[in-house]
């Protein structure tokens, strides 16, 4: 305050003004002036050297990577899963400049060096040249360290660790990392990658030096845990393909269920194909056949018939049905038993699989009750599992049914299913009677046994005395000796359909079957086989899939620590051998 | 007096400001390299884990186990008479 006063009293107000006015405008100008100055001496001087620095430090958008989800066994064996790999490529241009280092690069790649050049002179006016795809990232990155000009880029290999053995349930993706076929087609969105973006400064070596923003977060997709037991699928494969040879048949299936929990435990197919060579695959290779071929079940459907009479208070297992002469006429058509087995009760029926015995009970039911029955156990009902191209199998409304379908039915013929949806109907003998739907993924524990999604289809007392039924199948006078696993016992029925073509069935193209249960005491596991048109060493089902099962399943017993239930023929086996 | 300690208390936080801004640039820098560094760590890591889960299916592949343990080591399943039940 003092001060001012002192000015003011010393100066002329106008005149101060008009020097102060000047001053300032002096001082703005000579700003004004050092801008442009500036301006020009950046914009001429230190032209080049500024372009340089610009070029220098990129901001550029560049991806993050992120991985497929890997699909795997219920242990958490890999079955499906993505590895990272480098590409090698170079700028033409720049690389050319330097063949010194070029030819460091192709010793180091194992190219030859004369082919490389010529191959990128051809192509010099482009930016972006492979040299070697989908390397080890080891070897991609020792060849391209310190060499301007030569680039990396990271891709995703597809890697199936367990080939063809299970090939048919995991599919395969294309070379966009998309699910072309089976689970990686089915959960696509689950396990897909999605590469992230960031905006970076990065310096003219290429190198990341500051990031400036994420533009994307990368988000890897998520792992899949099946519930396949790689040990049991290792096996059942096996076993299929050993005895699709041994009969050379066409083609085959096996189906091996967790009866509690419907889990599918190994699911296999003949003809297979390695999905890590895809090159010579044909269609006929790559189905599912176990979920999408559907057959006529033929016997294997008689314990079922059965079922719908004893749910209904008609038949128990001491009913004798008399199956003389061996045949009966039904509209014109004789059914026919391989011979005359006389009277017969129904385990007797299933242990003899006679066709008139099973036909008389199914026509003692109404059609409607029967066709009620086979619906409530499943058929014609897809699965539980979502599978592309699973198919429902075919069960048609009794309204249409001819006299002759009445009484077909009753052992598998004028109905068709998948071997899948068979071993499921079976879980639901080995479930006392609930319907248990099936999965490909593991289940938790706990889901598995309290929150079961299931439905009670059949009586509990039914269930029971069909798998003391079936056991005689497997017993000494049965069908399927050849299903027998010692120290267990084991519940099952054989199945040998003549294939069915347009106007009838075919003359000698068999389709055979085998679907079992063990240990009959306490059920844990349900395996179903079908192998399609064997042509060699046999044709009945108690003969071609019944040691499918007895191969897989013994085994299967052993790694599972399942308890044997039968010790008194292990025993007496004992004694026979001491 | 008021105002110009006020422009001396302005001034050494611009000043403190400024300074504070170069440490911290520094610092960042400093941290991004080591994010780069660890960055890099984990993609090594990622690449060496594919390897191995892949050296492991190879290596523990059951024909593999299988094939070993029946003609290297000599194993063959129990039959039933060399049983023994502990129970």
């Amino acid at each position: 305050m003092k001060r001012k006063d002192k000015m003011q009293g010393q100066d002329a107000p106008t005149v101060f003004f008009s020097t102060r006015h000047y001053f300032v405008l002096l001082v703005l100008v000579a700003l004004l002036g050092g801008l442009v100055a500036r301006a020009l001496y950046l914009q001429v001087v230190e032209h080049s050297f500024l372009a340089d620095q610009g070029g220098q430090r990129q901001i550029r958008t560049i991806e993050t990577p992120a991985y497929r989800g890997a699909i795997l066994d219920r242990f958490g064996t890999p079955l499906a899963i993505s590895t990272p790999v480098d590409s090698v490529w170079v700028n033409p241009a720049e690389i050319l400049g330097n063949l010194d280092a070029l030819k460091q690069v192709t010793r180091k790649l194992d190219l030859n060096y004369r082919d490389t050049v010529a191959m990128l002179k051809q192509r010099a006016s482009r930016e972006f040249v492979y040299l070697k795809r989908q390397l080890e990232p080891e070897l991609a990155r020792s060849a391209a360290a310190g060499i301007e000009g030569v680039y990396l880029q990271r891709e995703y290999n597809r890697y199936y660790p367990a080939g063809e053995v299970v090939s048919h349930l995991v599919g395969f993706t294309d070379i966009d990392d998309q699910g072309q076929e089976g689970l990686e087609l089915v959960y696509q969105d689950w396990l897909r990658a999605q590469p992230g973006e960031r905006r970076v400064i990065r310096n003219r070596r290429g190198e990341v030096i500051e990031e400036l923003d994420q533009v994307k977060p990368a988000e890897s997709g998520n792992d899949i845990y099946t519930s396949i037991d790689m040990r049991l699928q290792y096996i059942a494969y096996r076993s299929l393909a050993r005895a699709i040879k041994f009969h050379a048949a066409r083609a085959g299936s096996a189906v091996l269920l967790d009866a509690r929990s419907g889990e599918i435990l190994a699911i296999v197919n003949q003809p297979s194909y390695n999905p890590n060579r895809r090159t010579t695959m044909s269609a006929d290779q790559q189905r599912n056949r176990a979920l999408t071929d559907v057959f006529e079940p033929g016997s294997t459907i008689k314990p079922f018939t059965l079922a719908a009479a004893m749910d209904r208070g008609r038949y128990h297992r001491g009913s004798n049905i008399d199956t003389s002469p061996g045949y009966m006429m039904v509209s014109g058509h004789a059914i026919k038993d391989f011979r005359n087995y006389g009277v017969l009760d129904l385990a007797g029926i299933l242990r003899k699989s006679s066709n008139v015995g099973a036909s008389r009970i199914a026509m003692s039911l109404e059609k409607q009750e029967l066709w009620e029955s086979f619906k409530d156990y499943g058929f014609g009902e897809a699965s539980g599992v979502s599978f592309p191209g699973e198919s429902a199998g075919y069960l048609r409304h009794y309204s249409q049914w001819q006299p002759l379908d009445h009484a077909t039915m009753a052992f598998g013929y004028g109905m068709s299913l998948s071997i899948t949806q068979l071993a499921r109907a079976y879980a639901l003998i080995a479930n006392q009677g609930r319907l248990v739907d099936l999965s490909l993924l593991r289940k938790e524990p706990v889901v598995a046994t309290k929150n079961q999604i299931s439905r009670h289809v059949m009586k509990a007392a039914t269930a029971r005395q069909l798998i003391s039924m079936m056991a005689e199948v497997v017993g000494p006078e049965g069908s399927a000796q050849l299903a027998a696993i010692d120290g267990y016992q084991v519940a099952g029925k054989t199945g040998t359909a003549k294939k069915s073509i347009a106007g009838g069935y075919q003359k000698d193209d068999y389709v055979s079957v085998f679907a079992g249960i063990a240990p009959a005491s306490n059920p844990r596991l349900v395996m179903a086989v079908v192998i399609d048109e064997p042509t060699q060493n046999g044709y009945y089902g108690g003969v071609v899939a019944a040691p499918v099962f007895q191969e897989v399943v013994s085994n299967a017993l052993r790694i599972l620590d399942i308890a044997p239930d039968d010790l008194p023929t292990l025993a007496s086996n004992k004694d026979q051998g001491a | 007096m008021n105002s110009r300690a006020g422009f001396a208390l302005l001034l050494t936080m611009v000043l403190g400001s400024a300074l504070s801004v170069i440490y911290v640039k520094h610092q960042s820098r400093v941290l991004f390299a080591d994010l780069r560094g660890v960055q890099k760590q984990q993609d090594r890591q990622v690449i060496q884990w594919g390897r191995l889960q892949l050296q492991n299916t190879t290596l523990a592949a059951h024909s593999n186990v299988e094939s070993r343990a029946r003609k290297d080591l000599k194993m063959r399943l129990p039959e039933n008479v060399e049983l023994v039940r502990l129970q």
